[in-house]
């Protein structure tokens, strides 16, 4: 039974710079944290593989510059992605009113595609300025998943990319089943075919 | 996904100087190991060199390079021997292909398709090629597929000793299955534990008896009730029709009895039950554990009359109990006292010859088992004795001495037969042979010595024997039953332990992964080139340093909608080339604005900034920033921005310099505009002045730093005279023409121009309608070259050089304007009216156009 995956899913972080997103990844690939901050200049990606429900999942997770400046050339990486995960940062209100934006570049750039809305670095109440009640409600009104992570604690890290991967997942396997009923119909409509031909 | 586009997949997976020039995407490999397994073949060449690689491909069809990992590497050398067959049974849609390079041999099976054609013809074209060349090629560029090239370790990659990480193997994708095997074999201890279960092993040769007395005291005579039963009989059936026909009504009366007579304390269900002619063996286990049985499969195995016959042999049923696999063999072994020979041989056979084939699975043989049992009547006797001391010591319960002449004792002690088995201590009366209904010796003439027929061995780890004993009450066949219970410890997975081993080896693979994924350093991302001036080349240099484990090829790609990777002023150097682990690679970074780009920056539609994307071939890109300002100079200005400047272009603010030439077309002439351009004016007052006289003037080049110095001069509004050569002058002369923004005669009056060319009074009309300022450094310059060529002794000018020189700068080509591809002869003819062009005004006095004014 030599398999490797069942699926291959690509999945893409992007936010403002600085709110963790290699963070997050290198968390949830490789289980270790760096303190030292390294921006991010161009696309990197990692992999993980994960079993859903019996299914083996592999994770191609594209890790992106978050810098203004390269906005154009990394929408440019969203192509065939299956799910995003936008991140902000809980101590920095302007991460998190720039999430609109990120959102409408994901509208621009991909056809329908999993999201899920991360506030990243929830780790110290005294600092954090975007409160869960907003936080949430804007998710609500966007109908995404929230989750307020810590990459440097390891909270919640795993919780979200399970989340996403299985998102994406049922929208594969919702989508399949569509075609399967699509099929059907088209193989009645051939035997009607066939068999008036008979006639 | 299309057959290109799959190839396009393919091509990913390798350097794109290895060039896919042939593949198969619906070829199985066909090897002992793997049975049939779905592969991709693909031919690479890279140079004149070819190979065959087998590629595995996790999803079909292949979406990314991610999902083929390379299993196979077959270099077409001179040992390369490639042999078709067909499928006998399917001649037309079937073929094999056996392709054997160095001393690894493989064999495909291919469906007939057209492209299998192109493949196979692509095959041979490789194999004529390598045997033209002399040498032997040296395949340098396969070492990252295979890791060595050595003859037998090329196809090795897939074997690894050990579950060591074979790091230079570029496919580790395709190991992964089998480290994962390995791995969580390894790891064994950590998700399992085991639980004893008991099993009873019975064994009766009923003399084909019907099962007409109870058979309680010899299946359930134990404390507990055991959690599996294993019961063989022997001579069920002893007709002709069961042996010729192998049925008999007694398979299902014996059956019956053994239900009814197992232990009633618990309740017991078949796992298989198995039967050749007389043969029969029946496996029952308690209800509770029935869940945990799985892959039960049975064989037989006939060893009597012809070696193949049932009336001797064994049959065997196999299963996995949680995690130990358990295998029980009730076998009846060849008769005669003398023959202990054959009866190794039938033990040897049956081990041979049992098979048990399950779906997806390589077939499995006794010895595969984690625990067997083997029992039966085996039909050894005791020879060098006389019967009756054998009887008295029996019958004394002397069985050791006895036991010293027992064959398969003898044999066994010999490693001739049961070799690795074991068998409890004897302690019971021989079971063979006795008078039916009694338990006295055999009567019979032949008085023959009684012996441990019937016997129970096993092999295995952690099994005890509780008991091993006989059944003499049970009397109605001239042997008595026999078992055996045992205490065996079967392995058990811990569900919730297994998913966290595994989860960790997954993810450590995972991280193996994530290692061999390119990585590099580059020193810097962000290059600034600070202030660029007008035809001054400046270079920075980035280094790229291979921090991965494998050699990494990167390339600068193109962003998304742009024809190119970089801007038209860039240059990198170079931009595509292959580095080693721990090496470094130096790229140069160049920046010239020239003509074509100093008016883009001048109108402010370019400015001195790019992001490349520095792309690693099966990793990540990096973007490096270009920044730098350039210092705007009047070369590459509009003429009608030029005469609006009263002032050196320096002193110009660059917001005006770009609003100007962005209405450069609705310039008009008033009283602050030259009439022609001050540049202009500045050189060709100071040829008119110095240089009228100068040998070869506009034929000897300038020198590049001079005119750097006049730009400078010209930019900057200097009270020095202008500096340099008069050639330098010159030169700079024709620069300033040939980098303003449009022509002297603007691209669309081109075409129009090189129709009139052979008519001066046509040419002329055109200049009158030339927009006001064009006009003016038209004719300015005509007038000029007329007065230059007074001086064509000196300075050894002539009407014909001068019209072909100045015909390419006033009717400058359009470079944005994609032209046909023009011939040779074309291009001259083009030229040529250029020049005749220029020439009437060259030789003909105009004054008449400069005076109406």
């Amino acid at each position: 039974m030599a398999r490797e995956f069942d699926h291959l899913f690509k999945l893409l972080i992007i936010g403002d710079s600085g709110v963790g997103k290699s963070c997050l990844l290198l968390r949830f690939a490789d289980n270790t944290f760096s303190g030292s901050y390294i921006t991010t200049i161009g696309v990197d990606f990692k992999i993980r593989t994960l079993e859903i429900n019996g299914e083996r999942v592999k994770l191609q997770i594209w890790d992106t510059a978050g810098q203004e400046r390269f906005r154009t050339i990394t929408s440019t990486y969203y192509r065939g992605t299956h799910g995003v995960i936008v991140v902000y940062d809980v101590t920095n209100g302007e991460s998190f009113a720039n999430v609109k934006r990120w959102l409408h570049e994901i509208e621009q750039n991909c056809d329908v595609v999993n999201k899920v809305l991360v506030g990243n670095k929830n780790d110290c109440p005294s600092r954090k300025v975007v409160v869960t009640e907003d936080a949430q409600r804007f998710a609500n009104q966007m109908n995404i998943p929230l989750f307020e992570t810590s990459a440097k604690e390891n909270i919640n890290v795993e919780e979200m990319f399970l989340t996403i991967t299985k998102m994406v997942l049922k929208s594969k396997l919702d989508m399949k089943e569509r075609q399967n009923v699509t099929k059907d119909t088209v193989h009645l409509k051939n035997n009607i075919k066939t068999k008036k031909k008979c006639c | 996904m299309n057959h290109d586009e799959i190839k396009s997949v393919v091509q990913e997976k390798f350097l794109s100087s290895e060039r896919v020039t042939a593949f198969l995407c619906d070829a199985k490999v066909l090897h002992p190991e793997w049975v049939k397994k779905d592969r991709l073949l693909a031919i690479v060449e890279f140079g004149d060199e070819k190979a065959v690689f087998c590629l595995f491909t996790s999803c079909y069809p292949p979406k990314s390079f991610t999902d083929l990992s390379i299993e196979i590497v077959l270099p077409i050398d001179k040992s390369f021997k490639c042999e078709i067959d067909n499928k006998p049974s399917d001649p037309e849609a079937i073929l094999y292909l056996n392709l054997q390079s160095r001393s690894n041999k493989y064999k495909f099976e291919i469906q007939m398709t057209p492209r299998v054609d192109n493949f196979v013809d692509d095959l041979f074209r490789g194999i004529e090629a390598v045997n033209k060349v002399p040498t032997q090629p040296d395949f340098v560029w396969l070492k990252k597929y295979t890791g060595k090239i050595d003859n037998d370790i090329l196809t090795h990659t897939m074997a690894l000793p050990g579950g060591v990480p074979h790091t230079q193997s570029s496919a580790p994708v395709a190991i992964r299955e089998s480290l994962i095997k390995h791995k969580m074999s390894d790891k064994e201890y950590e998700y399992t534990f085991t639980k004893k279960f008991s099993i009873f092993c019975g064994t009766w040769n009923v003399n084909d008896k019907s099962p007409v007395i109870p058979l309680k005291d010899w299946l359930s005579v134990d404390r507990e009730p055991p959690d599996i039963y294993a019961v063989g009989f022997q001579e069920l059936d002893l007709s002709k029709e069961t042996f010729l026909f192998d049925q008999t009504f007694r398979e299902d009366e014996w059956y019956s009895a053994v239900i009814k007579y197992v232990d009633k304390r618990a309740k017991y269900v078949k796992v298989e039950k198995v039967r050749l002619v007389g043969m029969m063996l029946i496996v029952l286990i308690k209800e509770k554990h029935l869940s945990h049985v799985r892959n039960v499969v049975c064989d037989t195995v006939g060893t009597g009359i012809m070696g193949k016959m049932g009336n001797k042999g064994g049959v065997s049923i196999r299963f996995d109990l949680h995690s130990t696999s358990l295998c029980f063999v009730n076998s009846h072994l060849a008769a005669h006292v003398e023959e202990f020979e054959r009866r190794n041989q039938d033990f040897r056979d049956i081990c041979n010859r049992t098979r048990f084939v399950q779906p997806n699975q390589l077939p499995k043989s006794i010895k595969d088992h984690d625990q067997v049992y083997w029992l039966g009547d085996l039909n050894y006797r005791i020879t060098e004795l006389d019967p009756t001391t054998v009887k008295k010591l029996c019958n004394e319960n002397s069985f050791a001495p006895v036991l010293e002449w027992d064959q398969l004792k003898q044999q066994h002690k010999l490693n001739n037969v049961f070799s690795g088995y074991t068998e409890g201590e004897i302690n019971f009366k021989p079971t063979y042979k006795y008078d039916p209904g009694t338990d006295n010796w055999d009567s019979s003439e032949k008085n023959r010595a009684p012996a441990w027929c019937d016997r129970i061995f096993w092999k295995g780890e952690n099994i005890v024997q509780l008991g091993y004993r006989s059944h003499p009450s049970l009397n109605i066949s001239d042997h008595k039953p026999v078992s055996a219970i045992f205490n065996s410890s079967i392995k058990i997975i811990d569900e919730e332990k297994y998913r966290k081993v595994y989860e960790e080896v997954i993810k450590q693979l995972d991280k193996m992964e994530n290692e061999l994924i390119p990585q590099v350093k580059v020193d810097r991302t962000e290059i600034d080139f600070e202030t660029v001036r007008y035809l001054e080349l400046q270079v920075r240099t980035i280094t790229i340093k291979n921090v991965g484990k494998l050699p990494v090829e990167f390339e600068f790609i193109k962003k998304l909608d742009e024809t190119s990777f970089c801007k038209e002023w860039l240059i990198v150097e170079p931009y595509k080339k292959c580095i080693c682990a721990e090496e470094t690679c130096e790229i140069q970074l160049k920046v010239l604005i020239n003509k074509t780009s100093a008016c883009k920056m001048n109108a402010g539609t370019d400015k001195l900034y790019d992001i490349l994307v520095l792309h690693l071939y099966g990793g990540k890109d990096i973007f490096i920033t270009i920044n730098g300002t350039y210092q705007r100079s009047c070369f590459g200005c509009s003429i009608e921005v030029l005469v609006n400047l009263n002032m050196p272009i320096k002193e110009v603010p660059v917001g005006k310099l770009i609003e100007l030439e962005n209405k450069r077309d609705s310039c008009v002439a008033n009283q602050c505009t030259y009439s022609i351009p001050k540049e202009i004016w500045f050189l060709v007052d100071h040829i008119y002045l110095h240089g009228l006289k100068e040998p070869n003037l506009f034929e000897q080049p300038g020198f590049h730093s001079e005119v750097l110095q006049i730009r400078d001069w010209l930019d900057s509004g200097s009270i020095d005279p202008i500096p340099g050569s008069i050639h330098s002058v010159a030169e700079a002369l024709l620069l300033l023409l040939e980098s303003t923004a449009d022509p002297i005669i603007p691209y669309n009056l081109q075409s129009v121009c090189l129709r009139a060319s052979a008519n001066y009074l046509q040419c002329k009309q055109i200049i009158m309608e030339l927009p006001e300022f064009r006009k003016n450094v038209f004719l300015y310059l005509c007038e000029f070259l007329q007065e230059a060529l007074q001086h064509s002794a000196e300075n050894g000018l002539d009407s014909k050089t001068l019209s072909t020189l100045f015909g390419a700068i006033f009717l400058r080509d359009n470079p944005n304007q994609t032209q046909e591809p023009q011939s040779r002869i074309n291009r001259q003819v083009i030229d040529k009216k250029k020049a005749q062009f220029v020439y009437h005004f060259l030789v003909n006095d105009h004054s008449d156009l400069i005076f109406s004014r």
